[in-house]
């Protein structure tokens, strides 16, 4: 049995023309989720529905088999996080985290104890007495944790929790909110528009775009074997085009690249690819390179802008299939815009995509 | 080349706009019989006379209980729109901006006019209700403006917050936002205050026989007679104003209000 289910759940703003499409999702006890994409994909939207501040149109919320979709937001039980950390500013840190367990009438010396210990999870133990004005960016985020946490939610929700940060400071909090998460052992969503935050924080990544989940895993399949073109995308599969199934095995394909075939893995929604098919191959920038246009095999293009990274060199290259992005190591053999190259597949990492 | 004109057209601005009370505050305190400058000798028989003149006092009592109820009755009304301005956006909530500014952005003597119409359309009224209701009027739309420039500084989602926390809508509201608008609310009423108790216009024509602000019984002083008092009275209301403001500031900064 789920913690957390979620059954689908449909919201509109207006009319006929819902923000989340019939949204499902379970998540296990202690289990921490990551809702993933751009703005607009309704991650928000599922957040504010499961904390009760948006009533669904139709859909169930169900918390430890205990039915919440129709229960007002003061009386669900969970703890919220925002990306503006929404901390009370006349309030000091103490009474900050303090507020949940007052609302719950908690008993003066449990009181004190308790927001001791959460203050002393996120070390802000010599903090108590400042307001949050004089608080730090991440220091607030620490509080606004502490007070979400406090008062042992069912469920932790946070909204971009990191966005306001810088980047530094993000890593930090990261992996701040991750060990407090397991130690608590909360169950969280996690909603964030950065897949580098939601793979590293997550023990399992929903993919969402225009209100539905293109997929649901692991950071490592997902990142690996993406089921969609848009979650490609955004996984950082920099290059793309559209190839022709020359034939097609039971986990392989094999399409033309540069004239000789290449075989590559393939994951569709809709069945097994066919000869014939089309199929949308995926790689990313660091996943072939560049030799010498007089050299054998590959496909032949020419350089357009090569810009230097430090470690790495990256070109853009024309192709008769289009332009691609490519990494390399600054130490190898470099190219001058306008010179002949072949682009070598490294296809051990590449996807073909069948929609 | 260019300090040097600023720093002449400074001089030029503060002499235009400090200069009428020099004026007048060194009138106050002159020996003739009527406003002149400059004064002669020195007597402070201007001010004595202020305070055995009954026309002033009892309009300064007048203008006193008007000031404080008409603007703490503008401020009870003020609050709910501006946060239904700052919080919601509605179709409508431009159009609305726009009504709750007009009374700032027509004029004093037409608001005065159209109330003192519309009052005596209404049938009877006292002198002093047709005042406190034009007052609280013209101050409403201050109200909304202050309050709201306070709710925009705090960040929307401390209501949330504290709901999820447990705190029904009303308790958030009283425990979250309520003692965050307090500046605002502070700086309106010293604002709306200063407001009522120096406006003219308004007051002028909502009097009645008896019953009359300090502003305008000082008008109607100053169609008699012609000496110094009216000096004395101007000196100790600037002085009034002015000990009021800077309290403001200092213990709000009324500034970053207004």
């Amino acid at each position: 049995m789920p913690y957390l289910e979620i059954q689908d759940l449909t919201v509109s703003y207006e009319k006929n023309k819902p923000t989340l499409k019939r949204f499902s999702l379970n998540v296990e006890q202690g289990e921490l989720v990551s809702l993933l994409g751009p703005s607009g994909c309704g991650k928000t939207t599922t957040l504010r529905s499961v904390a009760g501040f948006i009533q669904p149109d139709s859909g169930q919320i169900v918390i430890n088999e205990r039915d919440y979709t129709r229960l007002p937001p003061n009386q669900r039980d969970i703890g919220l996080v925002f990306q503006s950390y929404a901390l009370f500013p006349h309030l000091t840190v103490f009474n900050n985290v303090a507020f949940g367990l007052r609302m719950r009438r908690i008993p003066k010396d449990e009181l004190h104890s308790r927001v001791a210990n959460a203050l002393k999870m996120v070390g802000l133990e010599a903090f108590a007495d400042r307001r949050p004005s004089q608080l730090s960016g991440g220091q607030q985020q620490r509080v606004a944790l502490a007070r979400a946490t406090v008062i042992e939610p069912q469920v932790l929700l946070l909204d971009e929790p990191l966005s306001n940060l810088d980047a530094g400071l993000r890593v930090e909090m990261r992996q701040e909110i991750r060990r407090a998460q397991q130690q608590l052992g909360i169950t969280t969503l996690y909603v964030t528009h950065d897949q580098v935050e939601a793979m590293s924080i997550s023990d399992r990544v929903v993919v969402m775009n225009q209100g539905e989940i293109e997929q649901i895993g692991r950071p490592e399949s997902i990142f690996a074997a993406p089921e969609t073109a848009f979650v490609a995308g955004f996984m950082g599969f920099d290059n793309h085009f559209s190839a022709t199934v020359e034939s097609a095995q039971d986990d392989k394909i094999t399409v033309k690249w540069g004239g000789a075939p290449i075989t590559l893995r393939w994951q569709s929604k809709f069945g097994s690819p066919t000869a014939g098919a089309r199929a949308e191959i995926f790689f990313r920038a660091d996943n072939a390179s560049l030799s010498a246009g007089s050299e054998a095999g590959g496909l032949a293009g020419s350089v357009i802008l090569h810009t230097f990274h430090g470690n790495e060199v990256q070109y853009l290259v024309e192709t008769a299939v289009g332009e691609f992005s490519i990494t390399q190591d600054s130490d190898s053999e470099r190219f001058e815009n306008g010179a002949a190259v072949k682009v070598q597949a490294r296809t051990q990492k590449w996807i073909a995509i069948i929609e | 080349m260019v300090s040097r004109w600023m720093y002449i057209s400074l001089v030029i601005l503060y002499g235009f706009l400090l200069g009428p009370f020099v004026i007048i505050f060194m009138a106050g305190f002159g020996a003739n019989a009527n406003l002149a400058f400059p004064p002669q000798g020195f007597t402070l028989d201007w001010f004595a006379n202020v305070f055995e003149t009954a026309q002033f006092i009892d309009s300064f009592w007048i203008s006193l209980q008007l000031g404080l109820s008409s603007t703490i009755v503008s401020l009870i009304m003020g609050m709910p729109v501006a946060y239904a301005l700052v919080r919601y956006q509605f179709s409508a909530s431009g159009m609305v901006e726009t009504i709750f500014s007009a009374p700032i952005l027509v004029p004093g003597l037409v608001i005065g006019f159209a109330m003192l119409n519309f009052f005596v359309l209404l049938g009877d009224m006292s002198v002093l209700t047709g005042l406190f209701i034009g007052h609280t009027a013209i101050l409403f739309p201050y109200s909304v403006r202050v309050i709201s420039a306070s709710l925009r500084n705090l960040d929307p989602y401390v209501e949330d917050a504290a709901v999820s926390l447990g705190a029904n809508r009303l308790r958030g509201f009283l425990l979250v936002v309520l003692p965050n608008m307090q500046a605002g609310i502070a700086a309106a009423f010293v604002l709306g205050f200063i407001t009522s108790f120096n406006n003219v216009p308004v007051s002028l024509f909502l009097s009645g026989p008896g019953v009359t602000t300090l502003p305008v019984s000082m008008l109607s002083y100053l169609e008699y007679y012609f000496d110094p008092t009216i000096a004395a009275v101007s000196t100790l209301l600037v002085i009034f104003t002015v000990v009021l403001v800077q309290a403001a500031e200092r213990l709000l900064g009324l500034s970053q209000f207004v």
